[in-house]
């Protein structure tokens, strides 16, 4: 489902150039339930960009159902961002001025929705992740692990094939992270919907499919 | 979508308000300056109702000591014949100091039945006053040897005290002013912009020049040929000196008398206009800095937008939208405290004066937000989405 070939990501700053990613060759399979472990600064968050078209590699070439990324406009990166990816953020990236469920809509508001559709949709993944009754609160009025299960529901709102996930547990607790490690586990059995998940916990990783280890941006396993 | 950035705007209100204030305060200050520049645009583009090329003024003092009202009379018509009667001089009346182009005013109020109008232009004239300076006739006559047996004086009046006094109906003949200022109404005349260009005439009347009594012949008008020269001009000038009762003669043009007089309404516009310049390139820098902040502090959010299906178009679509929104929300309660100036006529300005100033503030509001929204909304589009969420 996702294939990428031969990734190579560096920042240029005016000093330093930074070889975040080298020679990454990994393919995904649909249905797959993949974890990234490595140590803090190894590139997993850059890794994970890349594979959601969120930045440009330096070198190499992303193949999304056998579909070559490069030549797409932004337009099009936009709506297969849209259709087909879900990101969950290492810190959330909840809109503070807007309301629980208006954030979870997000998604769908550059889709052709409908605002009965939107808040039907929205209401069922906030559900799903237990949050129902917190709908009109704003994010800064939740705990740590309330946001971050608004942030799936965000992410599965719109029903994407493909979740990407940022060290979704790590800044829970292990009786939330566990909480949310059975959501995403549920999400991948029932909906086979794949996933791909930074951790940092071997715990967490045990519970997927697969695990690949990253360092200094070179795959190590 | 327009809902969603109408919560987003109401959810951040108290942001949010400054901008508006902003925003407000810069369109109370354009539509000032817009009524103005309308204003006198409006009257600009009022005919002049006069012409001023090859019009002398003639300035004098004069101390005639003569009591007896039937000398009196015959010295100045005498003095007028004089001058009159000079080569390339093609028309010569008496007139009172207001001559048109003069900073000098003479109102008066005038009653006709119920109806009483305030601050009415009051010029005395001679009887070829109309002729010198080419004003159009339009009902009745201009005054002549005629009322000198008439038992009411009379008087001409302009096309705007006519329709104040009389509407739509009948104007020759109908007697003004109490008991003892009675003037019966021989003329209308098409309106003449006294105070230059850029000045609306406002009602006028003109009441006939009394040689036999004191006061109203102050000036002396000549339209002259086109070959007057300044040779000529001194030979008036002799002419007039010569008298031994005139002095402080002075002549003056009255093309030239009508370019001064617009400088003094150009002069405090184009300041007013040069300090509402700067105030709108504050505001405009201002508004800028806002953005600019805005899109700053918000590149968490851009970068999600991006992030979840937005195209780098629909994120700068949307800061230039939030931006109108709030130009929008400010316009309307500016245009609320705009409209009652015309409702309350609180200046005597024409409501059409108004309307036109508040469409074009409106527009130019809008032309200013939008032009400020727009770099740092494009801006915000270029940025890639991973940098944007990295940098939160
Ligand atoms: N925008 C950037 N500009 C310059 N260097 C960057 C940028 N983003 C990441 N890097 C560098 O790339 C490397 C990998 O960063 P990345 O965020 O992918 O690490 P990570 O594995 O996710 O770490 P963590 O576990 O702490 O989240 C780091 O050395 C980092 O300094
Ligand atoms: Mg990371």
């Amino acid at each position: 489902m996702i294939r990428l070939q031969n990734i190579e990501k560096v920042y240029r700053t005016d000093t330093i150039q930074t070889l975040a990613l080298n020679s990454i060759n990994l393919d995904i399979e649909k249905g797959e339930f993949l974890s990234i472990m490595g140590p803090s600064g190894c590139g997993k968050s850059t890794l994970l960009n890349i594979m959601g078209l969120l930045d440009a590699p330096s070198k190499g070439s992303i193949t999304i159902d056998s579909q070559d990324t490069a030549s797409y406009s932004d337009k099009q990166l936009a709506r297969f961002r849209n259709k087909k990816l879900g990101f969950i953020f290492q810190s959330y990236h909840l809109i503070n001025d807007l309301q629980v469920l208006d954030n979870v809509e997000l998604p769908l508001l550059y889709r052709d929705t409908t605002a009965k559709e939107r808040r039907a949709l929205a209401t069922e993944a906030l559900e799903k992740v237990g949050l129902s009754n917190r709908i009109k609160h704003f994010p800064t009025q939740l705990s740590g692990g309330q946001r971050q299960r608004v942030a799936i529901a965000r992410a599965i709102v719109g029903k994407p094939e493909i979740i990407l996930a940022d060290e979704p547990t790590g800044n829970l607790d292990s009786a939330m992270g566990n909480e949310i490690m059975d959501i995403l586990l549920q999400l991948n059995r029932t909906d086979g919907t794949t996933i791909v998940m930074v951790t940092h916990d071997q715990y967490m990783a045990q519970k997927t499919h697969r695990l690949v280890r990253l360092f200094d941006g070179s795959q190590v396993q | 979508m327009f809902k969603h950035l109408f919560k987003l705007i109401w959810n951040k209100k108290k942001q949010n308000f400054l901008l508006i204030t902003e925003i407000l305060v810069s369109f109370m200050v354009i539509f000032a300056v817009f009524t103005l520049i309308v204003n006198y645009y409006q009257n600009y583009r009022q005919p002049m109702g006069l012409d001023y090329e090859r019009v002398w003024v003639i300035n004098y003092q004069n101390r005639v000591e003569i009591k007896d009202r039937d000398s009196l009379k015959t010295y100045y018509d005498n003095l007028l014949r004089k001058i009159s009667s000079m080569p390339y001089v093609q028309e010569a009346s008496f007139a009172s100091s207001n001559v048109p182009f003069s900073a000098n005013t003479h109102m008066n109020g005038v009653d006709y039945k119920k109806i009483h109008v305030n601050s009415v232009n009051y010029y005395e004239a001679g009887d070829t006053y109309h002729k010198v300076l080419n004003m159009q006739v339009t009902e009745g006559r201009w005054f002549s040897r005629v009322d000198d047996a008439g038992k009411v004086k009379p008087i001409v009046i302009n096309n705007s005290l006519r329709k104040e006094l009389f509407g739509t109906g009948k104007a020759i003949g109908e007697q003004t002013g109490g008991k003892d200022s009675k003037r019966v109404v021989v003329g209308v005349v098409e309106d003449v912009k006294a105070k230059g260009d850029y000045q609306k005439a406002g009602t006028a009347m003109y009441e006939r020049v009394d040689t036999s009594a004191s006061g109203g012949r102050g000036r002396i008008l000549l339209k002259v040929a086109p070959s007057a020269d300044a040779a000529f001009e001194s030979r008036v000038y002799k002419v007039m000196a010569n008298d031994p009762m005139n002095s402080g003669i002075e002549i003056e043009h009255l093309a030239d008398k009508r370019v001064s007089i617009n400088k003094t309404t150009l002069v405090p516009m184009i300041i007013l206009l040069i300090i509402a310049g700067f105030l709108v390139v504050n505001v405009a820098l201002g508004l800028f800095g806002v953005l600019w902040y805005n899109i700053s502090k918000r590149k968490g959010e851009i970068g999600l937008r991006r992030a979840v299906g937005a195209s780098g178009a629909s994120v700068s679509g949307q800061l230039v939208a939030e931006s109108m929104i709030l130009a929008t929300l400010a316009l309307i309660v500016g245009a609320f405290f705009a409209v009652q100036f015309p409702i309350l006529n609180v200046f005597d300005l024409r409501a059409s004066v108004y309307i036109i100033a508040i469409l074009l503030s409106v527009m130019f509001i809008y032309l200013l937000v939008l032009v400020c929204a727009l770099y740092p909304g494009r801006q915000a589009a270029a940025i890639y989405p991973a940098v944007a969420l990295h940098e939160e």
